[in-house]
């Protein structure tokens, strides 16, 4: 039997339709964070092998349907499958995997200008500001969003696929860390 | 070599870039001379792809302004690297040239490497469909408790009210004609002079459809401009419209306005 908590949770995260926040879980649900950790937990575990599992972009969580169902639910949906320019995709991943992160930090990977394209992202809904970076004049940091997990079908930043055979990328601002919290 | 076209609306397509030979940029220009050569990135000496270089930039024929830029940067670091290797004594001439190494370069097009595989992942990602939905669509939004945007939501309801009522009247009436900028005018004028105004006293007794909304307009965009404070006890009440306040006594509400020209607030519509 699942847990009274796990039920009260998932009948939120069911209704919602956009990411809740696990503070605001824990409060609806009246549970500690380290009790709602733990019902997440098992809500998770109890999606193994359905059509449906747990999404979470840092502390938001969601219910999302498998990238398995995928194909019938865009059928359903009538959904188109999102597209991005190749020079589009090249700037989402700089943003992912090394968010929170500066525009000027993701010209300097690319070589190129990307403003306009970050912008783009962000009528996407695929991106995000991030807050601002404690530098002079306070540059606008940026990450990606909850869709963007989505479209990817990624569980969590976590789940962000991994490039091995190529050495770590020199200066990076904050290599590790993008994922957390 | 590039992907499929479909019909859904590409990302960054509206954009312009360099595509003539699918290059996203001169990192990326460089970096496909290095894999169409089969060279090792980590020990290829890249000045040596300068004269190749050159010639595929020159091929490409238009570039934007921007683009040629930083294509126009790189081709000078290769140059300089290449001069470097065939004069070894040539030294860097200020702490900037010496920033543009070949380590410093190199590090930059491995970095480039990675992302481009990582976005080719990415890219794989979105072929295969594994992609995740969630639910969309369907619930009321209930308007917020609470705040200054309540009265803007309160507010709109109101001249939605006045507006179905003002459709059957204005059949009949010509209407009137008021333009935002004079009715903005005139409500800056009424919060001087009285420091504090009712919303329904703005409206007036019966007011029409368009006066409804041009005073409803005017209101936010002083809002906006942070000319006026708005307030309200509970939702759907009326507002009260308050001359803005100094930074430090925010949030003071009407009472109290001392300021010049305006001795005392009265209390309209009250």
């Amino acid at each position: 039997m699942r847990s009274e908590l796990a039920n009260r949770i998932e009948a939120v995260l069911f209704v919602a339709e956009k990411p809740v926040s696990r503070s605001e879980l824990a409060r609806i649900g009246g549970a500690t964070p380290r009790q709602l950790d733990v019902a997440l937990a098992e809500l998770g575990g109890g999606y193994e092998g359905t059509g449906l599992r747990l999404q979470h972009d840092g502390d938001e969580w969601q219910i999302v349907t498998t990238p398995e169902a995928a194909p019938y639910v865009a059928a359903y949906l009538g959904a188109d499958r999102l597209r991005v320019s190749p020079a589009s995709l090249e700037t989402l991943a700089v943003i992912a995997y090394r968010q929170p992160v500066l525009r000027t930090d993701v010209e300097r990977v690319r070589g190129v200008a990307c403003g306009e394209m970050i912008r783009a992202l962000m009528e996407r809904d695929l991106v995000r500001m991030a807050g601002r970076a404690e530098e002079p004049g306070s540059p606008l940091l940026y990450g990606t969003t909850s869709r963007f997990l989505g479209e990817f079908g990624l569980r969590s930043l976590k789940d962000l696929p991994t490039a091995r055979d190529l050495p770590p990328p020199p200066g990076t601002r904050v290599a590790g860390t993008a994922a957390a919290s | 070599m590039r992907e499929d076209r479909e019909e859904a609306p590409l990302i960054g397509a509206r954009l312009p870039r360099v595509s003539v030979e699918g290059f996203e940029g001169p990192l990326d220009l460089l970096l496909e001379l290095v894999e169409d050569r089969q060279l090792d990135i980590l020990s290829v000496r890249l000045g040596d792809l300068a004269g190749e270089y050159l010639a595929r930039v020159r091929a490409i024929g238009v570039l934007p302004a921007d683009e040629a830029a930083s294509f126009l940067w790189l081709a000078s670091r290769l140059v300089l690297l290449k001069a470097r290797s065939l004069l070894p004594s040539l030294e860097p001439l200020s702490p900037e040239d010496e920033a543009v190494s070949e380590e410093e370069l190199r590090a930059r097009l491995i970095e480039y490497a990675a992302v481009r595989q990582r976005a080719a992942l990415l890219g794989e990602r979105i072929r295969s469909g594994e992609r995740a939905f969630h639910r969309e669509g369907g619930t009321v939004e209930l308007p917020p408790r609470g705040g200054d945007t309540d009265a803007l939501a309160a507010a709109w309801s109101r001249v939605l009210a006045i507006a179905a009522r003002a459709r059957r009247e204005e059949a009949e009436v010509p209407a009137e004609r008021y333009s935002v900028e004079q009715r903005t005018r005139e409500i800056e004028e009424i919060v001087a002079r009285e420091g504090s105004v009712s919303f329904v006293t703005l409206l007036g007794a019966d007011p029409s459809l368009s006066f409804a909304v041009v005073t409803f307009i005017s209101l936010l965009d002083l809002y906006r401009r942070a000319m006026i404070d708005l307030e309200q006890d509970e939702l759907f009440a009326d507002i009260r419209i308050t001359k803005k306040q100094a930074p430090a006594a925010k949030g003071a509400g009407a009472a109290g306005t001392e300021r010049k020209g305006s001795v005392g607030a009265q209390r309209a519509g009250e």
